[in-house]
């Protein structure tokens, strides 16, 4: 990072099943008219604004956000990064300050998936026609790999996983953002349907739509308003391959070996050398349990030995460090817009205005995207003092 | 709003394509099919096995240089007991799984059988074991990855 | 422009086109093109931190694109993006990376392969679904809509629309990047001529650049957005590029008069006339007379050399960086200028200014 960029302004809408009585430009209007008020700026002063909408497919029409995000007369473009999409476009607009292109920058990232009927078949249709169509793969097998991968290598159980399921629950009952939150038990998780062993039905994250925007702000920019300050950043790419991740030097399947590289750039330029004391806490971009657990592992928050005992601690709200404040993307996972949502919560924790959600003493925070076929890592540190 | 129902209208998405395989993927399946081979290609940098072929690797951006048959057996590394019906799926329970064969480098996925369902729980605990697999050809075959699944190999074949 | 500002090099690039080529996959040609790219930098991929990607999920028949093309394209490992866009925003983008200091050297690459699946069908799929999809409305039919407004305001063309026509055929046929046999089907809606249609091919462009001292400097780059909804736009104005055009030249600090070489990216030969003219490179209803007359706007032959959305924009951008790098006179262009359209209708639209260093 090469300038001083600070989170000048966020909106949101609610997020929600469906909203069916807003067509997807009144739902975009929503969320960026409020991130807009937030950083009290007009649309007149916005350089360029960056959309962020993930497959085409869920949302039932080729490239929505022409129609809903881009505005005449304004720079515009759209980023594709899949689950990462949101805070893939965030780095995309910063990148646009830090070239001198923009002062301001509105970064937008919408979902419509409740158009889609059959979004799973959609999310099957995601994997590589030629070598894996056939086999029935899903995005749900794709994380149940992983569950058992990391039972059989640290020793978790379906209790840790349901643990986390319970606990994120709870949390999203305080988030005012989430319509309708669901609360349950770790046994209520247990007695769940088994989607595909070890996940169960209350673990998947449920289909949601909305909208969420930030406005980026060069330093000067700023001014005397109440920023996130964007204290280091990092993002890679991973072999789609998840077969060639089992026996590479780099790390296994469940090394998240991008979000590990990410997280260290972004650490670097925080100066942030021990993560569990200089951060005060984590937005993870994990739709289920064990996602969730890759990041701990991936984030350095815990190490392979400590893994499972860090995990209870989490469950238990004892980790030392704020984990999923808004109760994460298990309580809802509008996907082209959920890496953006970690974001904006840490921002909206730094400056003090998470309303019921609302942590003390909040400075420095995490967030972290993840895309692909836990392939496209993004991590991002705000802080609350200009860097 | 006046008390009427917002308007959704249904629509339906239906595009063709014709995915090109490619020479690699070609011959990767032909040998399934006509052989009952399953082949990887080498990365000439590491010396990996890749399985399935492939025409170049991701990890040192170079072309495959050689085909390796590789064995039928190997381990299974990570599984998933898809236990509830999904549009597009096959009827639960099945289960899939990334099994590295002996003599290659990476994991490849596919289904894995031999291993009784009737409970869940029960069956997750054997194959959380990491068991030996056999991979078993279909008699009739297509060309495609569905020509073979895994066969849990069982009675001490664990090594 | 502020000379201690980090600028964006060329190093070297590769077009490759191709049409229903059943030995090589999608991930095939994508290597095949990055890999071309380096070795016309005379580089590895290992010189390259980023990656940036213009690809689109419903052209390639992948419901998430570069989860599965973006390795083939040297991801791994690296900071890689993907913009759903044409690739010459992807090219403006990867810029911008140099610029900001993100990036020493960044590899950009786009990618279309019509003969995989549909690009007007999928293209139908973009318009609004309450009014205009079940109209059947494609890219296609925008580019109609637009030469019938042209043709009512600028009637008696027909000689000029011809010649140019026959003009871009010559260049194609001499074109070393171009395709030459028939591919898929030319239909159009009239008043299109299937002859002013493109060549759908299978296309792959990448691109190398970097922050070190280059044969060619990306020196100035504009965007410019339209309105959603074309009844709102006027068709033949094209602002949006008119906008991305200027704010290119106004980054590199120059005049339209100081560019010698213009590609200018068009599905058909009418978007290829209209966007000259939206550029400013002749008066309004000039266009098709401007394509058939002068030697610095196409000489790529356009998309008569072979075309399929998203990797057009990038596409004209090599052709215009090769010809400045090849050997040429006192008089030859010093500077180029290549524009490249979005979807919905170049709804979105790029412009981007190159210098011979």
């Amino acid at each position: 990072m090469t300038d001083r960029i600070a989170i000048a302004g966020v909106g949101q809408t609610v997020y929600r099943r469906r909203h069916s009585d807003k067509n997807s430009a009144e739902l975009v209007r929503e969320a960026a008219t409020a991130a807009l008020e937030d950083a009290n700026i007009g649309l007149d002063g916005i350089d360029l604004i960056v959309g962020g909408v993930a497959p085409d497919a869920l949302a039932g029409i080729h490239n929505i956000d022409l129609l809903s995000i881009s505005r005449p007369g304004i720079p515009y473009f759209r980023i594709n990064t899949g689950g990462a999409t949101g805070s893939s476009a965030l780095l995309a607009g910063m990148t646009w300050i830090a070239s001198g292109r923009a002062k301001a920058v509105l970064v937008v990232a919408a979902e419509r998936m409740g158009h889609a009927t059959t979004a799973q078949s959609i999310f099957n249709s995601i994997f590589d026609p030629i070598y894996e169509k056939d086999i029935s793969m899903s995005t749900i097998s794709m994380v149940a790999l992983r569950a058992t991968m990391l039972m059989q290598k640290y020793g978790f159980t379906s209790d840790h996983w349901a643990g986390l399921a319970a606990r994120n629950s709870a949390v999203a009952m305080l988030n005012d953002t989430v319509d309708n939150p669901r609360f349950f038990t770790k046994d209520q998780v247990r007695s769940s349907a088994v989607l595909a062993w070890p996940i169960h039905l209350l673990e998947a994250c449920p289909t949601s739509e909305g909208a969420c925007a930030v406005v980026l702000m060069s330093d000067p920019n700023v001014g005397d308003r109440k920023a996130a300050w964007i204290h280091g950043t990092g993002a890679l790419s991973d072999t789609y391959a998840m077969g060639d991740r089992f026996h590479r030097p780099e790390g296994s399947l469940v090394n998240l070996v991008t979000l590990e590289r990410s997280a260290a750039k972004a650490y670097s330029e925080a100066g942030v050398t021990d993560p569990l004391n200089d951060l005060d806490m984590v937005e993870i971009q994990a739709p289920f349990a064990s996602s969730e657990v890759m990041a701990y592992l991936g984030l350095g928050l815990c190490d392979g030995n400590d893994a499972v005992a860090f995990t209870e601690r989490a469950i238990d709200g004892t980790a030392g460090i704020a984990i999923q404040p808004s109760g994460g993307p298990q309580a809802c996972n509008p996907v082209s817009a959920t890496a953006l949502i970690r974001i904006t919560e840490a921002a909206l924790q730094i400056q003090g205005k998470a309303g019921r959600r609302q942590l003390d003493g909040i400075r420095r925070t995490i967030s972290t995207g993840q895309g692909g076929a836990t392939q496209f890592s993004t991590a991002v540190i705000l802080g609350n003092e200009r860097p | 709003m006046d008390g009427t129902e917002p308007l959704t209208i249904p629509g339906n998405w239906n595009f063709s394509y014709r995915y090109f395989a490619g020479d690699t993927a070609t011959r990767f399946f032909s040998e399934l099919r006509d052989n009952s081979r399953i082949m990887g290609t080498r990365n000439p940098v590491s010396g990996n096995v890749m399985v399935p072929a492939r025409t170049f690797s991701d990890a040192d951006y170079v072309e495959t240089t050689e085909w390796v048959e590789v064995s039928n057996e190997g381990k299974l590394e990570a599984f998933s007991i898809v236990g509830t019906k999904f549009p597009g799926l096959p009827d639960p329970p099945f289960v899939l799984g990334y099994v590295t064969l002996d003599g290659a480098d990476t994991a490849i996925l596919n289904h894995v059988t031999g291993v009784d369902l009737s409970d869940i729980e029960v069956a997750a605990q054997e194959l959380l074991k990491q068991p030996r697999v056999k991979a078993v050809f279909k008699d009739q075959r297509e060309g495609r990855i569905t020509d073979f699944c895994f066969e849990v190999l069982h009675d001490g074949a664990e090594k | 422009m502020n000379k201690t500002k980090n600028q964006a090099h060329i190093y070297g690039a590769a077009v490759e086109m191709s049409w229903m080529d059943a030995s090589q996959s999608l991930t095939d040609l994508i290597f095949s093109g990055v890999t071309a790219a380096l070795k016309d930098a005379d580089m590895t991929l290992e010189a390259a931190d980023s990656i940036v990607l213009g690809a689109s999920d419903l052209i390639d028949g992948r419901s998430l694109s570069s989860m599965v093309t973006a390795p083939a394209a040297g991801a791994y490992m690296k900071d890689e993006i993907r913009l759903s866009e044409d690739g010459l925003a992807a090219a403006s983008f990867g810029a911008a990376r140099i610029e900001a200091g993100e990036s020493q050297v960044t590899v950009v690459a786009a990618w279309g392969r019509a003969s995989e699946g549909d690009p007007l069908a999928v293209s139908r799929a973009g318009s609004d679904p309450f009014l205009h999809q079940p109209l059947c409305i494609s890219e296609m039919d925008v580019s109609a809509f637009r030469l019938s407004r042209w043709l009512g305001r600028y009637p008696d063309n027909d000689a000029s629309r011809r010649a140019a026509s026959a003009e871009r055929q010559r260049r194609a046929a001499g074109n070393p990047h171009a395709l030459h046999s028939v591919t898929a089907p030319r239909d159009v809606p009239y008043p299109l001529r299937e002859d002013e249609s493109c060549r759908w091919g299978d296309v792959v462009a990448a691109m190398v650049i970097g922050k070190a001292p280059g044969k060619v400097l990306i020196s100035g780059v504009g965007h410019g957005t339209d309105h959603a909804d074309l009844g709102e736009r006027d068709l033949l104005e094209m602002p949006a590029l008119r906008d991305a055009a200027r704010l290119s030249l106004d980054a590199a600090g120059i005049n339209l008069s100081d560019v010698g070489l213009f590609e200018i990216d068009g599905m058909t030969l009418s978007d290829e006339a209209l966007s000259a003219e939206a550029v400013g490179l002749c008066p309004a209803g000039d266009g098709f007379r401007a394509l058939a007359e002068r030697q610095d706007i196409n000489p790529s032959g356009g998309s008569e050399a072979g075309w399929c959305y998203p990797a057009m924009g990038l596409v004209r951008l090599i052709e215009a960086y090769q010809m400045l790098r090849a050997p040429q006179g006192p008089d030859g262009p010093r500077r180029a200028m290549a524009t490249g359209l979005g979807g919905g209708g170049a709804q979105t639209a790029t412009a981007i200014v190159l210098e011979k260093t």
